[in-house]
């Protein structure tokens, strides 16, 4: 593109003409919006102009779409900014179609499936320490008023014959990984939530797969011949529609046993505000007890006594923000788009101990773990991040944080430890430490390396590199810092270990409060309505 | 204690110490005050963070003499505050009256006793200096300039975060390094220590000597065995100096450099200040395709783009392309002197030399980004 920099000129003020008229520039034109993160932009173009998008890959990265225009003999490729915005072709309305998909019960279903003898039981997945919670539990669990987030020790009371189980975060993540083989047959436009949920877009594949219930029934019946595991999938117009769809075609548990759910729920264009309206309004994201509390006082129990409070009222109740966006939700309006590849913004490990830990020494020792334990993942993802910091968790559950940034981003055990034991050495531990955290955030790619005089710090990094080729080679346990060296190897913290509390039988029960709520230690959390 | 001048003395003063000052919440709250004692007419008010402190002396009508700390950050904003005329202060031990004008406030002190003592100058037997030396200010201001930028900001590195001054062939060097950078400047002729003797200063210390040099014209340098105190007219910085060993920074000089790149400063500042505003962040290398005639610069960003332009250039050596962190190019070329910049490298992983053409006094050694 020659002369781009006065095209570019004229085409933005034309921009905010037509941005400015937006609404009436929609039947002769082809309306777009630009890829701009903030604004996007709508843009009118005229006579000469001839406007078109498709697919394509772009940088050989994730598939995008582009619009291309022509004007004046000159092509002009934009990304195409996901716009909640209906697309209008030639007048045909065309609605989005947006699938969430939700594993039953994943956790669990994965271990019936690797023994069949746990089948028909109550069976729990988590942390089976004091502290540990649920993770996931099986309909037959669920039976019992078991939930996921629960305090094992509760659990344990409600249903004393459950099976527990220590959950194997490798495994279900495999099956995560077979899961988004399947998916991504459909749509590259994947948004993962969890290991075992993921909003879709297949507003692009109607025309090769079909409309978006038939490719439900695809995904949901190939998943099931290819992993022998059940899913729900709903179908709608928007995430919160959809997710709520899915949550409709769940299997319900009955102390009878379990009632087969519709398998896919679809939300009919035009039919939202009758599926919406008679649920109740803490189905909604972002209603929890304390909004659910003050709804009350309206004499709100369902989502359309919500949407019946005019705004302003609601506004003044919760906020501006929260009051504008609850009533937006509540009229089944949400323009969020799908979001494949949501970007990492900082990877970090926390572990919570069976026992308060009062010296420095022995969390010391700890940080070593969870700072190795991150740079292994930094590396593996090819990242390097500049702000190091330290979560601590009192045994009374004060919080604190503490953080530090260094001039060059940082991948490798050694220095994040070094890092985040500065950090340590500020904090005193003599009140009882519950449960410590190492994350690194200011990411950067890690495609160049800055090069350093110091030799000590070249050897540093020359040792990092070794350490991941062996690991990569012969496996994570086949070496690590000295200091993690047990009586039974090398006490390596693995990505997902630890993820619902410990497991070990703690010593005398604290006196805190027996469990807590499932921390998104490694980026994942429970699969908490499967 | 009781004194009174022009809004705007005063303001200077505080100004001045208390960027010496910590902020609140450290663990000795007395150091985010002020320390104010008035003698005869003189006003002294000192700032500390225990490391550095900052003292200005001051002119003013005394009318009883004591001491009183104040809360830096809040007796500072209301001096500013103040429209321009006479402002008195007058203090016992637990309260300091501010007034100007029809201004009036009550201000709680800091208790005086707590504030660390103004260290006097500890001039041991062995002591570094002989007495004191005075430098130009305009060799100075220059070389801290040029010096001070590569030393680290990291506090878990302390002896990076100085700068080594040591004495070499009867002048002073200054050296700064952040381990990835290494800056080198000499002020012939200035013999501030004794030959091969070295003290490390914190590079914060100097910094704030580098704000306060404009104003004056000479400053007056003494080194203690634990400290260094800057003389400037009515203002004295006394600094703690680092302890422990510098690295031994002339092994890392490599001895001849195969490759010599000269180009104009100006046009390759303009290059990397167009070039760079496609890096995604501080990290992003800027890459140097050095040819015989022209050099490119580069930046590519996958997400975001690229974009590159060529440079005239007088270039000797091999062909080759070397990364650079491009905030530490800029920095090495902009403390050059001359209208020209030199470039010397071995290969694109090993260090390379920035030097201004026809300055032999000032060096600047930077370590390469291996991209992949």
């Amino acid at each position: 593109m020659t002369g781009g920099c006065r095209r570019g000129g004229k085409l933005a003020s034309r921009v905010a003409v037509a941005a400015a008229t937006s609404a009436t520039a929609c039947c002769s034109a082809a309306v777009v919006a630009l890829d701009d993160p903030w604004t996007p932009l709508t843009l009118r173009t005229n006579c000469n102009a001839a406007a078109s998008t498709s697919s394509v890959v772009a940088g050989g990265s994730r598939p995008r779409r582009v619009v291309m225009l022509r004007h004046m003999g000159q092509t002009l490729f934009a990304p195409v900014h996901r716009s909640h915005r209906l697309w209008h072709t030639h007048g045909v309305e065309q609605h989005r179609s947006i699938l969430h998909v939700d594993m039953d019960a994943f956790y669990v279903a994965v271990e019936v499936r690797t023994d069949p003898s746990l089948a028909g039981r109550p069976v729990i997945v988590g942390g089976s320490g004091a502290r540990g919670v649920v993770a996931s539990c099986s309909y037959e669990a669920r039976a019992h008023g078991i939930h996921s987030a629960m305090p094992s020790t509760r659990a344990r009371r409600l249903c004393p014959e459950a099976v527990f189980l220590p959950g194997r975060y490798d495994l279900y993540q495999q099956c995560s990984h077979q899961l988004h083989e399947v998916l991504h047959r459909f749509t590259p436009l994947i948004e993962a939530i969890s290991l075992d949920e993921a909003f879709l877009d297949v507003g692009g594949a109607r025309r090769l797969l079909g409309t978006g219930v038939e490719i439900a029934w695809s995904i949901r019946r190939q998943i099931h011949d290819e992993m022998g595991l059940w899913s729900s999938v709903g179908v709608a117009t928007s995430k919160l529609l959809a997710k709520l769809a899915s949550k409709a075609a769940k299997p319900h548990a009955s102390l009878t046993g379990t009632i087969p759910g519709l398998g896919v729920k679809v939300v009919e264009p035009g039919a939202e505000l009758a599926f919406l309206h008679p649920l109740p309004v803490g189905a909604l994201w972002g209603v929890g007890p304390a909004t659910r509390r003050r709804l009350d006082r309206f004499g709100v129990t369902t989502v359309g006594d919500l949407a019946q409070i005019p705004p302003e009222t609601l506004e003044g109740a919760l906020g501006q923000a929260s009051g504008r966006h609850l009533h937006a939700l509540a009229w089944g309006r949400d323009t969020r788009a799908v979001e494949p590849e949501r970007g990492v913004k900082s990877v970090g490990h926390e572990e919570t101990y069976p026992r308060d830990h009062h010296d420095h020494e022995p969390l010391r020792r700890e940080v070593v773990r969870l700072a190795d334990a991150v740079a292994s993942r930094l590396r593996e993802a090819g990242r390097a991040g500049t702000t190091v910091v330290l979560k601590v968790r009192f045994g009374d559950f004060r919080t604190i944080t503490r953080s530090r940034t260094v001039p060059v981003p940082l991948d490798a055990g050694p220095p994040l430890a070094k890092v985040a034991h500065a950090l340590l050495e500020g904090v005193d531990p003599s009140p009882g430490v519950r449960l410590l955290g190492v994350s690194v955030s200011n990411l950067v790619q890690r495609d160049s390396v800055q090069l350093t005089l110091d030799d000590a710090e070249r050897e540093a990094d020359d040792v990092a590199r070794a350490v991941e080729d062996i690991r990569r080679r012969f496996g994570a346990a086949a070496v690590g810092p000295a200091s993690l060296l047990g009586p039974t190897g090398l006490e390596r913290k693995r990505r997902g270990d630890q993820q619902w509390g410990p497991t070990s039988p703690p010593s005398p029960p604290s006196g805190g409060p027996d469990g807590e709520l499932p921390r998104r230690s490694g980026g994942v959390s429970a699969d908490t309505d499967g | 204690m009781k004194f009174s001048c022009e809004r705007d003395v005063l303001l200077e003063a505080l100004a001045v110490a208390s960027r010496a000052a910590t902020g609140r919440g450290g663990s000795l709250p007395v150091l985010s005050g002020v320390r104010l004692e008035v003698g005869g007419d003189r006003l002294y008010v000192a700032g500390s963070d225990l490391d550095l402190t900052i003292r200005v002396e001051t002119q003013v009508k005394g009318s009883q003499d004591g001491v009183c700390v104040l809360p830096a950050r809040t007796v500072t904003e209301i001096t500013r505050a103040l429209e321009a005329g006479a402002v008195s202060i007058e203090s016992d031990e637990d309260e300091a009256h501010l007034s100007s004008g029809r201004y009036r406030s009550s201000l709680r002190a800091l208790p005086a006793d707590d504030f660390p003592r103004v260290p006097a100058l500890t001039r041991g037997d062995g002591g570094v200096t002989e007495g004191v030396v005075n430098l130009d200010v305009g060799d100075v201001g220059q070389a801290l300039r040029q010096v001070v930028r590569a030393a680290s900001s990291d506090d878990a590195r302390p002896i990076l975060t100085g700068v080594l001054m040591t004495a070499e062939e009867g002048g002073l060097r200054l050296v700064a390094t952040d381990s990835y950078r290494l800056a080198i400047r000499d002020l012939p002729g200035r013999n501030v220590l004794g030959e091969g003797q070295q003290v490390l200063v914190p590079s914060k210390a100097l910094a704030e000597l580098q704000r306060l040099l404009p104003s004056v014209s000479e400053v007056e340098l003494a080194f203690g065995d634990h400290d260094a105190t800057f003389d400037l007219a009515g203002v004295r910085l006394t600094t703690r100096l680092i302890e422990g060993d510098f690295p031994n920074y002339r092994q890392l000089i490599p001895s001849s450099y195969p490759n010599r790149l000269v180009v104009d400063k100006e046009e390759i500042q303009g290059a990397l200040r167009r070039v760079r505003l496609l890096a995604r962040d501080a990290t992003t290398p800027v890459r140097l395709a050095l040819r015989p005639d022209t050099i490119e610069l580069s930046v590519v960003t996958s997400d975001l783009g690229q974009a590159s332009e060529e440079v005239d250039s007088k270039y000797e050596g091999t062909e080759m392309t070397v990364a650079f962190n491009p905030g530490y190019l800029v920095d090495g070329i902009e403390a050059t002197d001359g209208d020209e910049v030199s470039l010397e490298t071995i290969d694109a992983l090993r260090p390379a030399i920035i030097r201004g053409t026809g300055s032999e006094e000032f060096l600047y050694l930077l370590m390469p980004v291996r991209v992949s």
